[in-house]
């Protein structure tokens, strides 16, 4: 089921975007797409909640983006990780470990 | 926002590629390709909707950062309060220094005049073919002037001359009121609009109509305590009884430049002019009027002028004995109004500049400092993915950080300042009355303070950027070359401010060592206005004014009674007032000269003991005396510039001259030449003539007081004496000779003082400057000190290795400023008098004490790595 509150899960979607691009640079299009394969179809992410969050992220310093030549030959914006958005992923990922095996024990619990 | 339209345009492609992409999946799908884009971009939700998103978050992280940066930029400043306090009083110093005397600057040159279209109005001057110089105007040539032009849309005159004597009513006593006479739309052309009343009729401007006045808003407050009732009531003045019809503006100032009739510009009423139409013939040998003009709205000043000189020439034709070799000059009001004041004003205006400079290169130099100490920090942000222009703008942040609060403080020290800096203006500086520190000129401190801020902020940036670009190596020659320039040129700055300082006080010593000719201490000064029943009604003859040698006899006898009082004389013209006038003459058995040429002098009417109370020594021949009155023989004496003009090596006593009233009078004396029209204006011939024989009407004689007290414990009892005579004479402007003297060199004193204290500030900051920047090199380059020392240098050869550095950097300073001072000195030769503008002895004695300062400055550091101990040092780095 396709998300409805986009503001609950930006922290989900800045990492979602982190991990993405993790292996491998991608323009906009690539990141929606990869998006959706890695959550299995669960989350498919919209135009107007990707492009803010690619310039929040890159104005943070967590991405740079370069224009070059999508797979078309459509000239495309391309973003790539930085340093600070690699330590930004592995901080991010952790954190968010932590808190779906604490949600995860919570709702086990009777 | 600067990259504003890059920004839109890439969002813009961005997302066409997005649906484009979007869709070509699509077709992989097996969608066809129409379908396939129409879907991409439906599921797009809307190009701008999606643009208007990322613009907000845009928006949002430019606002957010800056305020993070300022935070950032605050915590700074206030972890290092010694540096954030010194640059913020240099700034503040410098910021407010620029605001004060632009405030000045501003009021007086730049601000238009309070008129509308005030870059019409023009004023008119009958202008001597020969030697350019400019006179008063002939009412009857005003008249011609008037009617014959056809540039402008009005043509008024005013005659500052008038004096009233408002009787006092009941005990009062009565007061002088200063008037002028304007011809009726006077108040129309400058477009000023009644508080109260009417302005002037038209026929209320002819003969034996005009007993009607306007009066000041200070005088309708004064004497008429602002009542609304005024209007139609009549005064007495002069003992004619007027009617008021109308009140001028509380701002209403009649725009001048104050020497044009000696210092009189604020008047309490005026009158209708009156002039007879036609003007009879004897109204083209007096030039009492000041004319102004509005330009039609088409009229160029070009075509004003040809106009104009089309009319003289014709004027020239009609009446040679008066107009021979007169044209006329149209000066546009606003320059006309600064003209003598300009330079100087300018002259300020750079010095102020320069300092302002000094103080950025200062505070430029600081950050420096700060940039390379921060060299890790900065390279660690980029590191960490802040890019370059974030870095910059960080820094950038900083940088205006200080220059606000400098603004600010700058701003407060100028509030603090202007009501100090206008009561020490010279009082002959025009508009003051308007200086304040007001929209105007918080504009100009702020785009100041941004422009200083850009300036110096850009230092530690290009610094910083440049150090990224070597990734942190061998960043030590880059910044400290940019110093040492800094230096280099706040020491030329310095050196430029003080030359022209010095100059200028040496200057203003040496217009102060002037003698005015006479002994000026201890002497006491009053101006009477006698009322009309001693005037004898304007009658024009020798011996005619009895009444006035009796009432002035009367005074003199009171006064000369008062403790203290050791004598007492009347003048016409005081030395050193402003009051003057000229006089032709005609020497007997000399040819007659062609018409409208003629042998002229100033004149001045004195009592019996006034040069022997001036203490003007007579050279040849005898002063006056009490039998030279209106039935003894007309005599005269000159002074030495007439008999040095006129005479030549011949011997002037016995000859005879005659002036209008066409009676011989006789050269008895020859007397001293005394400047009478400032300190720094040579003696011109002058003609004095005993008060009892002078054929015209003085009703405004001043009386001179020499007192074995100090002078100013006699101004009551000169009063009470005065009074006693008669209470209807109105008694003001009392002063000393020496406040005279002291008010003529206002302007070269204020200005002085004024760049004086620029130049020690300047001097001081460049002093600091070079102390940072030897103190910083001696810090980097302790570990050589300390190898060099181990190889055994001396002490003396480190402290030598210094004081040589600096040496290079004081010595090329100084060397630019040498030739910055020679290029400015044709600027202020004009401001000068009795020196050189590049002074030998000036620059010799401000070089050495500027080089005295740099050492005491360099002396510090030098010493620090001197004393180092060589191990401690090696070891440390």
């Amino acid at each position: 089921m396709p998300p409805t509150e986009p503001e609950l899960l930006q922290g989900t979607l800045d990492l979602l975007i982190l991990k993405s691009l993790a292996l491998e640079e991608m323009h906009g299009m690539g990141i929606a797409r990869r998006v959706a394969q890695i959550t299995n179809g669960a989350f498919e992410v919209k135009a107007g909640s990707l492009f803010p969050a690619l310039y929040r992220m890159e104005h943070a310093g967590w991405l740079t983006s370069f224009w070059g030549e999508s797979e078309t030959k459509r000239r495309s914006k391309f973003y790539r990780l930085t340093a600070a958005g690699r330590k930004r992923l592995k901080t991010e990922s952790a954190r968010w470990e932590r808190i779906s095996l604490a949600m995860a024990s919570a709702l086990r619990a009777t | 926002m600067f990259g504003k339209r890059k920004f839109e345009c890439e969002l813009d492609e961005e997302l066409r590629s997005f649906v484009e992409l979007q869709a070509a999946e699509k077709v992989r799908c097996g969608m066809p390709p129409e379908d396939a884009l129409r879907e991409a971009w439906r599921e797009l939700g809307g190009m701008e909707q999606v643009k208007e998103k990322v613009r907000d978050v845009r928006s949002g992280a430019f606002m957010e950062s800056l305020s993070q940066d300022i935070r950032y930029a605050l915590r700074t400043l206030r972890r290092n309060r010694g540096f954030a306090s010194i640059a913020i009083l240099t700034l503040g110093l410098g910021i407010g220094a620029n605001t004060a005397i632009f405030s000045v600057v501003d009021s007086v040159l730049l601000k238009p005049l309070p008129y509308p279209e005030p870059d019409r109005l023009l004023t008119l001057w009958e202008c001597s073919r020969a030697d350019g110089r400019f006179d008063g105007v002939a009412a009857a040539n005003f008249y011609d002037w008037r009617e014959q032009s056809r540039s402008f849309s009005r043509m008024a005159a005013i005659d500052p001359y008038p004096d009233f004597i408002l009787n006092g009513a009941g005990n009062a006593t009565a007061q002088r009121l200063s008037g002028a006479d304007v011809s009726a739309d006077f108040f129309a052309l400058l477009g000023t609009r009644m508080a109260l009343g009417r302005d002037f009729l038209p026929e209320e401007d002819r003969p034996e109509r005009n007993q009607v006045v306007i009066l000041s808003y200070a005088t309708w407050q004064r004497y008429f305590a602002g009542r609304a009732d005024i209007l139609g009531r009549s005064v007495p003045l002069n003992g004619t009884d007027y009617t008021i019809v109308g009140v001028l503006p509380r701002d209403f100032t009649f725009v001048t430049k104050s020497s044009d009739y000696h210092a009189r510009n604020q008047f309490d009423l005026y009158r209708p002019m009156a002039l007879p139409s036609p003007p009879p013939e004897w109204m083209r040998g007096t030039h009492p009027l000041c004319v102004l003009a509005r330009l039609k709205p088409q009229a160029t000043q070009q075509q004003a002028q040809a106009d104009l000189d089309r009319i003289a020439a014709n004027l020239e034709r009609l009446y040679p004995r008066f107009d021979k070799g007169i044209g006329v000059a149209a000066v546009p009001l606003n320059r006309h109004v600064v003209a003598d004041v300009r330079g100087a004003l300018l002259a300020l205006l750079a010095a102020i500049g320069l300092l302002l400079l000094i103080t950025c290169a200062n505070v430029a130099n600081l950050l420096l400092t700060r940039a390379v100490a921060r060299g890790r920090e900065i390279t660690l942000r980029a590191a960490l993915g802040a890019s370059r222009s974030r870095l910059a703008r960080l820094l950038m942040t900083e940088s205006l950080v200080l220059t606000a609060s400098g603004g600010l403080l700058g701003l407060l020290l100028a509030y603090a300042a202007v009501p100090a800096v206008v009561r020490h203006l010279p009082a002959d500086l025009p508009r003051t009355g308007e200086i304040a520190v007001d929209g105007r000129v918080l504009i100009f401190t702020s785009a100041v303070t941004l422009l200083a801020g850009l300036l110096f902020g850009l230092a530690p940036v290009l610094y910083a950027s440049g150090s990224l670009r070597q990734r942190g190596r061998g960043i030590a020659g880059g910044p400290s070359r940019l110093r040492g320039a800094l230096v280099i040129g706040q020491v030329a700055i310095a050196l430029i401010l003080l030359t022209g300082a010095s100059v200028m006080a040496k200057s203003l010593w040496k217009l102060l060592q002037v003698s005015p000719g006479f002994r000026s201490g201890d002497l006491l000064t009053a101006r009477l206005s006698l009322p009309p029943q001693y005037t004898n009604h304007y009658q024009f003859g020798t011996g005619v004014h009895r009444e006035i040698s009796a009432v002035q006899q009367r005074v003199l006898d009171r006064v000369r009674r008062i403790p203290g009082v050791e004598s007492a004389a009347f003048t016409a013209y005081l030395p050193l007032s402003g009051a003057d006038n000229d006089w032709a003459f005609y020497v007997e058995g000399r040819p007659p000269k062609p018409p409208g040429e003629f042998d002229a002098a100033h004149y001045r009417p004195v009592g019996p003991g006034y040069f022997e109370t001036m203490g003007i020594p007579i050279e040849r021949g005898r002063g006056f005396t009490a039998g030279d009155n209106e039935d003894g023989l007309l005599v005269i004496v000159i002074n030495q510039a007439m008999a040095r003009r006129f005479w030549g090596a011949a011997n002037p006593l016995g000859e005879r001259l005659r002036f209008g009233d066409v009676k011989w009078r006789t050269i008895v004396g020859i007397a001293g030449d005394i400047h009478h029209d400032g300190l720094d204006v040579p003696a011109a011939p002058e003609m004095y003539v005993p008060y009892a024989q002078v054929p015209n009407v003085e009703a405004r004689p001043t009386i001179v007081l020499r007192t074995a007290v100090e002078p100013w414990s006699l101004a009551a009892p000169l009063r009470r004496a005065i009074a006693s005579v008669d209470r209807n004479i109105p008694v003001d402007q009392i002063t000393t000779m020496q406040q005279l003297i002291s008010n003529s060199a206002g302007q070269p004193r204020f200005r002085t003082a004024v760049v004086l204290t620029f130049s020690l500030l300047a001097l001081f900051v460049a002093s600091l400057g070079l102390y940072g920047v030897m103190s910083y090199l001696v810090t980097q380059r302790m570990q050589e000190f300390g190898i060099r020392m181990a190889l055994g240098a001396t002490h003396a050869a480190v402290m030598r290795l210094i004081f040589g550095q600096a040496a290079r950097i004081v010595g090329i300073g100084m060397a630019l400023g040498l030739a910055g001072a020679a290029l400015l000195s044709r600027a202020i030769a004009t401001l000068l008098y009795g020196v050189a503008a590049l002074d030998g002895l000036a620059l010799a004695s401000v070089t050495t004490l500027l080089a005295l300062v740099a050492l005491v400055a360099v002396y510090f550091p030098a010493r620090r790595a001197a004393q180092g101990d060589p191990i401690e040092s090696l070891r440390h780095y």
